[in-house]
């Protein structure tokens, strides 16, 4: 398999997924984070994971564009990035929802069953692992151990961590979300995560 | 602020020496050993995990109660870190008083405030309190649970404000440091490392002097010191409650090797999970660079050591030190063949030593207090203490650290309170997804590096996960392949390959389809990984099997020869009946049923047809009266 071949089909899934333009349609901002990220920690590649982070933590997930500005800037091929980012588990190229669930899957969380916890999200809200709900509001995750295993089972939502949960607690919890997110505003709020 | 102001200053050796005299004796009442005039003090757990039970709105709360009492400006609340004993957060301690407060909310801050400091009573249906087997009521210090440790790792953790730089340097911080600098050789340190006998926390338990040995005297005019703060291990966060409780004991001990090694950049890994971990000890390293403890000419000596953070990015293989290596060059984290030891190709192949968080916060104690006292505790070949997270079926969840040697049946019963809703003890998994499951029977074995091997189960970073009768041992087993087929780099074909057949042949058994022969394969296979794997995630992927083989044969037969799941976990094994006297007639598991197999009218017992039953379970879940029965 060439690496062409594989940079076309990475690029394929990653647009068809996202509905990203295909060309380097890249936000002048996001550009602007990157060189100014990269201006102020001089050095070599080894900072392509940190101003991965950085611009993760802005956009909440990586569009391919923005990996091959990044790739560029770096001296590297962007397949080089690619690798890099489909390698670890925290990088994602697909958007994210406002609320970004992540349920324990760790073990002292699977003793105290954690099973229901994702049991309670998707009844809850419908989503899946790995989902999105369509309003992207929440996107639903499975992450091993939060170092929070004295309060399994438990969840992060965002960067807040949440524990000793029940089927009801995780039910009052996301409505609660969802109820905040839909009072001051109405419509488009949830859009811009 | 009270009497502990900022230092926004450097600090230099007169005024540190100063420091530890002025507030030693208000941070020896804090860790509740013999201390004089030490002022009244709040100190409140703010800990990753008491924060998420909303401690620091407690710890306002006491602020504006105290502010708005007779007591304003007179006494402090002090933020502290992790105290260990998650399950009762938040905590709260009166010092010099000892009286610990569990599970205390804003109301109960302002009862503190009213009753125990202004009218001098103690809340007791607040107190923490434990009911020995004498009947006596032990409070304070004296609960079990804290009784029973040495903490020399954790000895700030709970103790200090992890934000104020001054309040380590009067527990002796940075004294170590000044030693190495001023004092001792590398030389003398590296022996004073090796009489210790202190071994690698974060696994594998190398010793820790001869490693800094290796990285002094690998050639090369460049080297690197690195922290392992990964913790990968699902169950273990003890690295995470370090970084956050007491992160200059990390910087000490890392600044300390520089010296040592002769390295002058250094690096810590955290995982992205651990975002207070990381802005904690960001905080620290401003500070420290602020004191003029990190950065040039450090303390005047010559010396110059920097450390910078590298977030991890969700890759348990990265915990293994060559993959985080590569990790921290900007590459995806793939583990390389040892030799050669990142002691001599490292970091950008440069030397490099790379011990984990726990191993660093050790340092310093051992160049103070000396090599014999710390090689005095623990058994004849693991010294000192270990740091374990209780998690699972326990009713003290939280970390401790004991004396190596201690013994299973002592942490869980004694400090861990033993096992809640009436329960029994079935085992406990160490190690993580390396390591395996200690048996009941073998509680009383001296916990230490060997004896846990010769159990089939390894340290591993000291994760301690409890398990009572209803965790079903090959349902683990096949949770911890799941991870690890998850988790493997996919670099070499016995792990990447090997995992995944052995991860079916679970499913198989789990579901009841498996033969008497495929326990064999299963056997057969794991020892076939753990000899031919790349790394130590391959080599120690079957212990999970392998060691519930050994120990839980039966359980296993149980399933494959009878179709059986005794602790009642495994769905597909579980026949569902539902109990007339508790059936209410609601219907619900009637509309949960997937497969159409409930049937009865509202009001009335409902049936299941055990023809159309697929045994998911939906029925029992959505039950509001317990009648669904599943055996
Ligand atoms: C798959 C795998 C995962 C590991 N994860 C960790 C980890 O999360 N934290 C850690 O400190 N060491 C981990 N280790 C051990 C490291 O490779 C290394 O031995 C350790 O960081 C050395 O430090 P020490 O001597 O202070 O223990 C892991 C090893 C393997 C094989
Ligand atoms: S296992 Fe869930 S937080 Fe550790």
């Amino acid at each position: 398999m060439s690496t062409r071949n594989e940079l076309a089909r990475a690029n394929a899934a990653v647009e068809t997924r996202t509905g990203e333009p295909p060309e380097d349609a890249v936000a002048p901002a996001t550009l602007a984070l990157i060189d100014t990220y990269l201006r102020d920690h001089p050095g070599g590649t080894e900072r392509l994971i940190p101003v991965l982070h950085r611009v993760q933590e802005e956009l909440g997930y990586l569009p391919f564009p923005v990996i091959k500005a990044i790739a560029e800037r770096l001296g590297i091929s962007p397949i080089q990035a690619y690798g890099v980012v489909s390698f670890y588990h925290f990088f994602t190229t697909t958007p994210r929802g406002r609320y970004q669930l992540k349920v324990c899957m760790g073990t002292a969380c699977f003793v105290r069953n954690a099973n229901s916890v994702l049991e309670a999200v998707r009844d809850t809200i419908g989503l899946e692992v790995g989902g999105v709900t369509e309003d992207r509001l929440f996107s639903l995750e499975q992450v091993r151990c939060l170092g929070a295993c004295g309060l399994a089972p438990a969840m992060m939502v965002n960067s807040e961590v949440h524990g000793h949960l029940t089927r009801n607690g995780v039910r009052k919890l996301l409505l609660g979300l969802r109820a905040k997110a839909r009072k001051p505003h109405t419509g488009g709020e949830g859009d811009n995560g | 602020m009270g009497e502990i102001a900022p230092a926004s200053a450097p600090l230099d050796r007169k005024t540190l020496a100063e420091l530890r005299l002025r507030l030693a004796d208000t941070l020896r009442a804090r860790a509740g050993e013999p201390a004089t005039g030490a002022p009244r003090e709040l100190l409140v757990c703010a800990g990753g995990a008491c924060i998420s039970c909303h401690s620091v709105a407690v710890a306002d709360e006491l602020e504006r109660a105290l502010a708005a009492s007779s007591l304003a400006g007179r006494v402090r609340v002090v933020r502290v870190g992790c105290m260990g004993l998650c399950e009762a957060g938040p905590l709260v301690v009166v010092s010099p008083d000892g009286v610990y407060y569990q599970k205390v909310d804003r109301e109960g801050a302002r009862r503190i405030v009213a009753e125990h400091l202004i009218a001098g009573r103690v809340v007791s249906d607040l107190e923490l309190a434990w009911d020995a087997p004498d009947g006596r009521r032990l409070t304070g210090h004296e609960v079990p649970f804290f009784a029973q440790q040495v903490k020399i790792a954790l000895r700030n953790c709970g103790v200090i404000d992890p934000a104020a730089i001054e309040e380590y340097a009067a527990r002796d911080g940075y004294l170590a440091l000044e030693r190495v600098l001023f004092e001792l050789s590398p030389d003398e340190v590296i022996d004073a490392l090796k009489s210790s006998g202190l071994r690698g926390r974060g696994g594998a338990g190398f010793p820790s002097g001869m490693k800094w040995q290796f990285v002094r005297e690998a050639p090369g005019d460049e080297k690197f010191v690195v922290c392992n703060g990964d913790e990968g291990d699902p169950g273990a966060f003890m690295d995470r409650s370090l970084l956050e409780g007491d992160p200059h004991s990390i910087i000490e001990g890392m600044a300390i090797a520089g010296r040592v090694t002769g390295a002058s950049r250094g690096f810590v890994y955290v995982r992205a999970e651990y975002p207070l971990a990381i802005e904690r000890l960001d905080n620290a390293l401003t500070a420290a660079r602020r004191a003029g403890l990190l950065g040039e000419d450090i303390l005047g000596s010559g010396f110059g050591f920097d450390i910078e953070i590298r977030i991890g990015a969700g890759a348990f293989v990265c915990g293994e030190e060559t993959a985080l290596l590569r990790s921290i060059e900007g590459k995806r984290g793939t583990p390389q063949p040892r030799p050669p030891f990142p002691a001599q190709h490292g970091l950008w192949d440069k030397p490099t030593l790379i011990n984990n968080v726990e191993t660093w916060a050790s340092v310093a104690p051992i160049l103070l207090r000396g090599p014999q006292w710390f090689a005095a505790i623990g058994t004849r070949r693991s010294k000192g203490t270990k740091v374990f997270a209780l998690a699972g079926a326990i009713r003290n969840t939280g970390l401790v650290e004991v004396p190596m040697g201690i013994s299973l049946r002592t942490i869980v019963e004694e400090i861990g309170g033993g096992i809640p809703s009436g329960r029994s003890f079935k085992a406990a998994q160490s190690g993580g997804p390396s390591g395996g499951c200690i048996p009941a029977a073998a509680a009383d074995v001296a916990i230490d590096y060997e004896s846990l091997q010769e159990l089939g189960s390894i340290m591993g970073s000291g994760g301690l996960i409890i398990l009572d009768d209803r965790t079903c041992m090959v349902e683990l087993a096949r949770f911890f392949l799941e991870f690890l087929v998850e988790e493997s780099c996919g670099k070499c074909p016995p792990c990447r390959i090997g995992t995944r057949v052995m991860l079916n042949l679970l499913e198989r058994i789990t579901k009841g389809e498996a033969v008497p022969a495929d326990l064999d394969t299963l056997e057969a296979l794991g020892r076939h990984i753990q000899r031919t794997s790349l790394c130590g995630l391959g080599q120690t992927a079957p212990n999970a099997v392998l060691s519930t083989l050994r120990h839980f044969r039966a359980e296993y037969d149980a399933h494959v020869l009878e179709g059986r799941c005794p602790a009642g976990q495994c769905k597909a094994l579980l026949t569902y009946t539902i109990l007339a006297e508790p059936c209410s007639g609601c219907a619900l598991c009637a509309k949960a049923c997937p497969s159409g197999a409930i049937t009865g009218e509202i009001k009335h017992l409902h049936v299941i047809d055990q023809e159309l039953c697929i045994h998911c379970g939906a029925c029992l879940s959505v039950c509001p009266t317990d009648a669904v029965e599943a055996v």
